[in-house]
């Protein structure tokens, strides 16, 4: 049914925006579809998210999943146009755009832009040669978290990781970016630029007695946590939240006072996307504060690079009280951009502290 | 027949039986194969504008960097640990079902030896973690008969790793054995006793080198896929589950260093190769025909 | 009839304890199909609530009859032409036999993850692209070395005697081929075509790189499921498989007799 100007109430820019594409699609084609490349169950999939979508503008969406940022490149690289709408963490946005795998962002269609946090929204890990690569999406915090009924009182320190009390209960994240930030920020280096590899490495085989197992997704986490096969490991801000949430496992998230690793993601528009327009759409209710408000209360969310979303959750929401607090968002080391060589560097680093963890 | 008429004609019905599955083969894995084999002599992946040279850095750095060394060492000896388990409980389970089990038992049983097999992998593995965890099924049932026992943790250890990997591949051994056990015809057997040989000696002389072509490619079939392993080393191992196959996943997932996740694999089979080059000629030795 | 007397107990308890070892994480899969807690946590409390969710997911059901299609027709297909393959290695000398030996390794040796984006990167480049002929493509591939190895560990074990005789009987080498040699290397090829099915039905690595978006295959829900919330369901499925599966080869086996036409075979 087309909508005519009198009897549609453009109550928001979003909403004029979503009309604007199911009138435009509706015009040109049957149903269509738009395809999102994204982690599984990180929010572009949540099934009343995509339902609601598909209501404003007829626009099917239809997922493809990745489990590491660089299988993400790799898709990216392998399926040209066979993607609209990408998630990408801010580190990788520009790599992906100096390949052309992704296309400039149409400003004006995000109507939810002014909104944005401008740290991140005008970040230069989004504008890729001066032009805008990625709408600055969600953000959050990698640090630990330990299970409050078995550890007491709260560790303030990162050095709790590499606690003799917590030998073989600790879990730690099988990445080596991960892993080399810890270290660096234990000994106070610069994680995106460490000046002692030798000593990070020398303090990454000083957790051999630490580490019971690695975890890689949240949901191991989650059953390793549950099961008692560690009591404090390395984990995301945005998944502890939902750990509570929707597992009610009892943990809390510790941003200690060395500081921790902070993250934002972006969403992109793919190089020879078959529906930009849609994409951009479908990116700009994925900032606007209906979409992320429901998400956060609902399931559990990493923090909305939106201020005005944020705002809305309610009082004692995790993003709010811990992530809202400057303090804590002033101690924390935002991921930088890496060369290849570095992250290859990182990796060698890593495997041997493992092939000596493994024996 | 002129001789160089068969010759034509073997050859033509050689090319017949082989080509299919060659030219499948070619196209689906020897040709990508060979690609990777490219990328293995450049400096990086010729993706999105990247320079790459020539180098033989890659291989270089297996033997610069001694953790590459230890891994392959590890996952060797993981590899043989598990063969050994496999022939140890698989080939007299085999023999077991050629040789001592009639009729519609050994049909059953042969059915249930394979049925495993088709159950999700990940899934069973994961099983593996519920009865080896501490407080798991072992440990519970150890310690409903025995409650002075102190808890019995298996989950993360090597030992983990290696019940994980049988379990997956002892099907394998005891299927490739049994299709050789069970034709070898009885009355050889018959001869042998006849003249006096007792069941050892029929069994070493016999029995046993009748069925190396079986056992043959049961090692083969276990060994080789378990040196290149991820799965099981991961979940199951934890700390312990890091060898050769997880190094070079990271070098696709974690890194986009393929050139060098694909010098660690051709090394990974050039030296698989080779053990079993030097292996067959003692093998085929020690339980030659006669 | 099995072995008499004491033979028969001894070898009976072996194969008994050996089919607990290989049924024990079966058994524990399907009792957490049952078990109340999202986290697998014990103790167990019985629930069908998996078995009903299972019902409404379709997108779980469509990944499953995904993967039973591709595992067919990669069986037949893979059966067919490894068949061929090893009957060649067998019956015949002709130069390059070691060669194409030895070329059976890379598809048993590289892992498997190489071996995916090797074969993304070519399909893409030669546009085949991905999508369910591609990963039938893989999956045969993958397959072809066991079933070439397997069947030919059964022709390795029976010299061309049986051939030879029907040949001087006066028969073509096709009938040859149908009445003598496939019956005798039945088992070998059975176990291959088994073994063929187990490496399609399970094979996650290769189904995810050349999955489009949109389709997907059992193995791939469930490790990426693993990834974010692996729940009961994926257990519910793999015991109904199991279960399924179970009946089938039992019907099967009553149909077929394919235990083989062994010269050991005295009943």
């Amino acid at each position: 049914m087309q909508p005519t100007a009198s009897s549609f109430a453009f109550r928001t820019p979003l909403t004029a925006l979503l009309a604007g594409v199911a009138f435009a699609l509706s015009a040109a084609a049957g149903a269509a579809e738009l395809r999102v490349l994204n982690w599984q169950g990180y929010g572009t999939d949540e099934p009343w998210a995509v339902k609601r979508f598909a209501e404003r503008t007829g626009v099917e969406v239809v997922h493809d999943h990745f489990n590491s940022e660089q299988e993400m490149l790799t898709k990216l690289r392998t399926s040209p146009g066979a993607y609209d709408v990408v998630l990408i963490n801010s580190a990788f946005t520009c790599t992906a755009a100096d390949e052309g795998l992704i296309q400039p962002i149409e400003r004006a269609k995000i109507t939810n832009f002014a909104d944005l946090s401008p740290n991140m929204r005008d970040s230069a890990m989004l504008n890729c040669g001066g032009k805008l690569h990625g709408v600055a999406w969600v953000w959050g915090v990698t640090s630990f978290a330990y299970h409050t009924g078995k550890i007491s009182p709260r560790p303030d320190s990162i050095e709790a990781l590499w606690d003799p009390r917590f030998a073989g209960r600790v879990g730690w994240r099988d990445d080596p970016v991960e892993a080399v930030s810890f270290a660096a920020i234990a000994l106070g280096q610069d994680p995106n630029n460490p000046s002692d590899l030798d000593a990070v490495q020398a303090k990454l085989l000083a957790l051999k007695p630490q580490i019971r197992t690695f975890w890689s997704s949240e949901d191991e986490w989650n059953k390793h946590m549950a099961g008692g096969q560690f009591d404090i490991a390395t984990y995301w801000s945005g998944s502890a939240s939902r750990s509570k949430t929707a597992f009610g496992l009892p943990v809390e998230f510790v941003i200690p006072r060395e500081g921790a690793i902070g993250w934002f993601d972006g969403l992109s528009v793919a190089a020879g996307a078959p529906n930009a327009d849609a994409a951009h759409a479908f990116i700009d209710y994925m900032v606007d504060p209906e979409f992320y408000v429901k998400w956060d209360t609902d399931v559990g969310a990493p923090a909305s690079a939106n201020a005005r979303a944020n705002a809305r959750l309610p009082a004692d929401a995790f993003n709010r009280t811990v992530l809202g607090d400057p303090e804590n968002v002033a101690r924390l080391h935002f991921m930088a951009p890496l060369s290849d060589a570095t992250r290859e560097r990182f990796l060698e680093v890593w495997e041997e502290v493992k092939t000596e963890l493994a024996q | 027949m002129p001789p160089a008429s068969l010759e034509r004609r073997q050859r033509w019905a050689v090319a017949g039986l082989t080509a299919p599955a060659y030219l499948w083969l070619t196209v689906t894995v020897f040709l990508p194969l060979s690609a990777m084999l490219y990328f293995s002599f450049l400096t990086v992946a010729p993706f999105g504008g990247r320079e790459a040279t020539p180098t033989l850095a890659h291989y270089a750095a297996f033997l610069e960097r001694s953790f590459y060394a230890r891994l392959t060492l590890r996952s060797l000896r993981l590899g043989a640990d598990v063969t050994f388990w496999c022939i140890v409980l698989g080939y007299p389970a085999a023999y077991a079902l050629a040789r001592h089990v009639r009729g519609r038992w050994r049909e059953a049983l042969f059915l249930l030896v394979v049925l495993p097999f088709w159950s999700n992998a990940l899934v069973r593995v994961f099983s593996w973690t519920m009865v080896l965890r501490e407080g798991g099924l072992l440990d519970s049932a150890l310690r409903s008969v025995f409650p002075a026992l102190p808890p019995l943790d298996l989950l993360f250890t090597y030992e983990a790793i290696v019940i994980g990997l049988v379990h997956s591949f002892l099907p394998y051994m005891i299927l490739t054995c049994y299709v050789s056990l069970q034709a070898i015809d009885e009355a050889v057997i018959e001869a042998a006793r006849t003249l006096g040989a007792s069941w050892w000696t029929t069994f070493r002389r016999v029995v046993l080198p009748l069925s190396v072509p079986g056992l043959a490619a049961g090692v083969v079939l276990v060994f080789v896929p378990v040196i290149g392993s991820f799965m099981e080393p991961r979940i199951l191992g934890g700390r312990a589950g890091t060898l050769l196959g997880t190094v070079i996943e990271d070098q696709f997932t974690v890194v986009f260093n393929w050139p060098r996740g694909a010098a660690l694999s051709y090394i990974l089979l050039a030296i698989v190769l080779a053990i079993l080059a030097l292996a067959w000629p003692l093998l085929r030795r020690h339980l030659g025909r006669g | 009839m099995r072995g008499a007397g004491a033979t028969g107990w001894v070898v009976g308890a072996y194969l008994g304890a050996i089919l607990v070892f290989l049924y024990l994480p079966i058994a524990v899969m399907v009792a957490m199909a049952f078990n109340e807690s999202v986290l697998y946590e014990l103790p167990l409390r019985f629930s069908t609530v998996w078995f009903e969710r299972l019902a409404g997911n379709e997108r779980l059901l469509q990944a499953t009859l995904n993967s039973l299609g591709l595992a067919l027709a990669n069986t037949v297909i893979a059966t067919a032409l490894g068949t061929l393959a090893a009957l060649a290695f067998a019956r015949y000398t002709f130069r390059g036999r070691a060669l194409l030996r030895v070329l059976l390794f890379p598809p048993i040796t590289i892992p498997w993850l190489i071996i995916g984006t090797a074969m993304l990167v070519m399909f893409f480049w030669t546009g085949i692209g991905r999508g369910l002929h591609a990963m039938l493509l893989g999956h045969v591939a993958l397959s072809l070395p066991y079933v070439i190895v397997v069947v030919g560990a059964r022709l390795g074990s029976y010299g061309p005697e049986l051939e030879e005789a029907a040949a001087t009987l006066g028969a073509t080498p096709l009938q040859t081929l149908l009445r003598v040699t496939l019956p005798v290397i039945a088992p070998g090829v059975v176990a291959a075509a088994l073994f063929a099915f187990a490496v399609s039905f399970d094979q996650f690595v290769i189904s995810y790189f050349l999955a489009p978006p949109g389709v997907s295959t059992l193995p791939v829900e469930i490790y990426s499921a693993i990834r974010k919330g692996f729940t009961p369901e994926i257990n519910a499925v793999s015991s109904i498989i199991i279960v399924v599966s179970m009946g089938v080869l039992v019907l099967f086996a009553r149909l077929y007799r394919f235990g083989g036409v062994g010269r050991g075979d005295a009943g």
